[in-house]
């Protein structure tokens, strides 16, 4: 065994330290001068405690350990994380194509070579590709392993540390003060008035220790244990039942059903409205709005909103209560039962109804205009023509998204959405002469020979359809919470000063002074009271150390 | 209308402030060298907080006569980045007494607001995704948290001037010699654009067919060196009818992928730049930065380093609340999702991961000095970067702002 998994017994004060421990955890005597060679700075940094990465180094373990406690490779791994991200905005990701888009043909033309090796790279869906990721992982490995190894050597070496220290290690520190002329009583009113500063003081014999804002030492740890729950509550999203993200697809007047909620939810769009801001209303915004096209100022969709009665009997038809009406607007969703339901967008480009009439052969109209319903075409009507003749109209085969006419002469639909809408019609006139035609959008082809009524279209009405976004993400508050500990925890590192002063009055007045930031402040502090007492004044004494270095 | 005369307040208010600012310099200028220099100094710092209070008022009666909090637009958000600055200089005042420091940190104030001008400053009414609480309250604690991370930058820059020397051949000279050079570029710019787009009033319509096969119409305020492929010289003849015109192009055409118009200002500014450096250069016969030395020798070393750390460590939490935290609440809000990869949102987190290195850097890696002072003025970049380039490069959500 070497030498470095022994435990070290304190020559001074015979407290056993763990291994690798650079100063005695009671008295802070130099016990490992291995690490001597060091800056003082650096041992106090975490108290002199034996920190895992610097002490062991043989197993597998410990080498894995040691790659992700190094801050070196921490510092890399965040700059790897940063520089991918960029990677990922030079051009769109996938998902800021247009829908339906086939990705590699969207990127070539688009881009261009550049295009396609940055599609072939699979950088168009950087953020969730594996390699990103493992980045991701290796950050979360790294904060733990780093905040564990050096964490909690700090809390135990805070914890149990010891009242009185040995006289190296009050020089060791960078304010330290040796006043011979103090008496006992001096002493006892000095740690008064510290203690008047709100320091916690412990006392041991003729030594003492103030301690204040301990905490601050474990602001770092607060924050990356934050950071964890952040990635912890990313990762939740993965499992079943944690989070919900659909799309509502609901045309006005219609009742959809709310998917992902197991049929119990209904809501029916009463209204789509689009309002834009008035261009001439007499207001600071006239300027603006005069050059462009209309503005719009909200979307929103009115809903009734039911629940199923039935959701839980399997099979059985829906049975709507009306359970309340709302108002979504962007900005604004609906909430009910843990879901949110928010105004994504619309679309009209659904067709609706299409409305014809009939011409004879010179294009004069001889009938009044009909509509036919495309999701429920009427399949036998009668209208009424100009010249008090009547014409019976039967709608013989119709196709939503027209693709070809099949074999048997009926139209053959390629889905059932109205996209493409192709009509057979048969006109009869009162002398019973049957006519056919096929139509098509901005076309019109004569079945039977010689018509002379021609079927023409006159104009169409779209569909207007509110498309909403359904979420539930049970995650949320995990990530928040992970967000908001993480500031806190960087606040707390960064305003709270944790401060030590050790006296000992065995001989006169001797005092040192220990603090994470801010030495000019703690200066301050003692100085203001011992110049009270007229016990001296402390210097920082690294502070020229310190000037030096910063002149380079 | 109470609304309009709002508005003309707040229109005045921030011109003045703008002319405020600039007359600061020659006192705080004075301060430096003069023996009566606290005197210059208190002086300077008095109308620095005038026009610190006009420039609050051109908020105020901006949000009053919109009825919207003035950050929904790129001008806006430019002119409240700078407002900020000049607020982080008033704080860093405030604790430190640096004189130097407003010597730099207002005229990059002013830059930024001249620059900010550039974009169309009319009022806009509010699309439905921004009419929201949280844009005041998202953007306004962005804005601070970029005014505090700049004196970071403001101390670092000044920091480099002095102490990187005069006459060396290395890469610091090359970068910091590259930063004056900049400054140059951007200045430039925004002559040539005041002198040929308000003064000479010159303007070039191309009609060009988009990436996305639409046809459209560009104006260039600039003679055109380059321009996009089969683009055809046309004017206005009233309403949205043109005809064939004859305007000076190279004949350089570009495939609909590069946008040329502003390839075309970009390439007039950086060779217009270079001349003007190049002259620059030859009047000084030194470096330019080194121009700056005899201010920057006036500044205390630590002190510039202390503010270089302190503004970090609180601008940083202040930009992880704002930028990202009240970002994600929003974007819940607005657009159903915290986080979605929008190029806006990646450059807040590359922000984010920016400064987290620099803190790791500098508490555990003993990165103080000079290394922190070059980390502190590439983060600046980093907020340019993402506040202006990305809004004009990439669009996204953010395209508004």
């Amino acid at each position: 065994m070497s030498k470095e998994n022994e435990y070290i017994e304190c020559p001074h004060c015979g407290h056993v330290n763990p291994p690798g421990t650079q100063l005695c955890q009671s008295c802070g005597l130099l016990i490992n001068d291995d690490y001597d060679k060091k800056k003082i700075k650096d041992v106090m940094r975490y108290d002199g405690s034996a920190v895992r990465s610097k002490v062991k180094s043989s197993s597998l373990f410990d080498k894995i350990w040691i790659f992700f406690t190094s801050i070196r490779n921490g510092v890399i791994i965040i700059a790897l994380i940063a520089i991918a991200s960029a990677i990922g905005t030079i051009l769109p990701q996938e998902y800021f194509i247009p829908v339906g888009v086939d990705a590699a043909d969207y990127y070539k033309e688009h881009y261009g070579t550049f295009g396609t090796l940055y599609y072939n790279l699979g950088f168009h869906n950087l953020y969730s590709s594996w390699w990103f990721l493992l980045l991701n992982a290796m950050l979360a490995l790294s904060i733990i392993a780093a905040s564990i190894d050096r964490g909690v050597p700090l809390f135990k070496s805070l914890k149990n540390q010891g009242v009185k220290k040995h006289p190296s290690y009050y020089k060791r520190q960078r304010i330290y003060l040796h006043n011979e002329e103090a008496s006992k009583d001096d002493v006892e009113s000095l740690v008064k008035d510290l203690e008047k500063k709100r320091y916690k003081v412990r006392k041991e014999e003729n030594s003492y220790l103030l301690e204040k804002g301990r905490l601050s030492r474990y602001g770092p740890y607060i924050n990356h244990t934050g950071l964890i729950i952040l990635l912890i509550g990313s990762m939740l999203r993965f499992f079943p039942g944690m989070y919900l993200d659909e799309l509502v697809y609901a045309p006005e007047g219609e009742t959809v059903k709310l998917p992902g909620t197991d049929s119990k939810y209904y809501i029916k769009n009463d209204e789509f409205i689009i309002d834009t801001y008035d261009k001439d209303a007499g207001t600071v915004f006239d300027k603006s709005l005069e050059n462009q096209e209309a503005l719009a100022s909200n979307y929103q969709t009115n809903i009734t909103f039911y629940e199923n009665e039935t959701s839980d009997i399997v099979g059985s038809e829906p049975e709507l209560k009306e359970v309340d009406r709302a108002e979504i607007k962007v900005n604004h969703p609906f909430k009910f039962d843990g879901y949110h339901l928010y105004q994504s967008s619309f679309d009209n480009s659904a067709m609706k109804s299409m409305t014809f009439e009939i011409q004879d052969d010179d294009g004069n109209v001889i009938s009044e205009p009909f509509e036919i319903n495309l999701k429920d075409p009427e399949e036998e009507f009668t209208i009424k023509g100009t010249d008090n003749t009547d014409f019976d109209i039967r709608l013989r085969a119709y196709a939503p998204d027209f693709l070809e006419i099949g074999s048997n002469g009926g139209l053959i639909s390629q889905t059932p959405v109205p996209r493409n809408p192709a009509f057979i019609f048969e006109v009869k006139d009162n002398d019973n002469n049957e006519e056919y035609s096929l139509i098509q959008i901005q076309d019109t082809t004569e079945i039977t020979e010689d018509n002379m009524y021609n079927v023409k279209f006159v104009s169409m009405e779209n569909e207007m359809s509110s498309v909403l976004t359904l979420k539930k993400d049970k995650t949320l508050f995990l990530i928040a919470s992970g967000f908001i500990i993480f500031l806190i925890g960087v606040f707390i590192g960064s305003y709270v000063n944790h401060r030590r002063i050790w006296i000992n009055s065995d001989n006169g007045l001797t005092l040192a002074a220990h603090t994470n930031r801010n030495y000019y402040s703690i200066s301050k502090e003692i100085n203001e009271i011992l110049e009270k007492r007229n016990l001296g004044e402390v210097v920082d004494s690294d502070s020229k150390v310190h000037d030096e270095r910063m002149k380079g | 209308m109470s609304d309009h005369l709002f508005l003309q307040i707040s229109n005045i208010s921030i011109y003045i402030g703008f002319i405020l600012l600039l007359i600061s310099l020659i006192p705080l200028g004075m301060s430096i060298s003069s023996k009566r220099s606290s005197k210059y100094a208190n002086i300077a710092v008095w109308i620095v907080t005038i026009a610190f209070i006009l420039e609050l008022a051109y908020f105020i009666f901006r949000w009053l006569a919109t009825g919207h909090a003035p950050v929904s637009n790129l001008f806006e958000f430019i002119a409240m980045f700078s407002i900020m600055l000049i607020f982080g200089y008033l704080v860093t005042y405030h604790y430190y007494k640096t004189k130097v420091f407003g010597l730099f940190a207002i005229p990059i104030s002013l830059l930024l607001l001249g620059y900010g001008a550039l974009f169309s400053t009319d009022v806009a009414p509010l699309i439905p995704a921004l009419q929201s609480n949280w844009l005041a309250i998202h953007v306004i604690t962005v804005t601070i948290s970029y005014g505090i991370l700049s004196m970071s930058a403001v101390a670092g820059i000044i920091y480099l001037i002095k102490i990187v020397p005069a006459d060396e051949k290395s890469w610091r000279t090359f970068f910091l010699e590259g930063i004056s050079y900049f400054v140059i570029v951007i200045f430039t710019f925004m002559i040539m654009m005041i002198v040929m787009r308000g003064i000479v009033n010159y303007e070039a319509d191309f009609y060009y067919v988009n990436q996305q096969g639409e046809e459209e119409v560009v104006t260039y305020h600039l003679p055109s060196l380059v321009n996009y492929d089969d683009a055809i010289p046309v004017k206005n003849i009233g309403g949205n009818e043109y005809d064939k015109a004859d305007h000076f192009t190279t004949g350089i055409e570009l495939p609909p992928i590069i946008k040329a118009h502003s390839l075309n200002t970009v390439i007039w500014s950086v060779g217009v730049g270079l001349i003007i450096y190049g002259l620059l250069r030859l009047i000084a016969r030194r470096r330019l930065y080194t121009l700056f030395k005899p201010l920057a020798n006036k500044a205390d070393l630590n002190l510039m380093d202390d503010i270089g750390y302190r503004s970090v460590i609180i601008g940083f939490p202040l930009f992880a609340l704002g930028g990202l935290f009240f970002a994600a609440i929003w974007a819940q809000a607005a657009w159903s999702r915290f986080w979605g990869w929008d190029p806006k949102e990646t450059w807040a987190f590359i922000t984010f991961m920016f400064y987290t290195i620099f803190l790791h850097l500098r508490i555990n890696r003993g990165y103080e000095g000079e290394k922190s002072a070059w980390l502190a003025v590439a983060g600046f970049f980093l907020i340019l970067f993402n506040l202006v380039a990305i809004n004009l490069i990439v669009a996204g959500l953010h395209s508004y702002a």
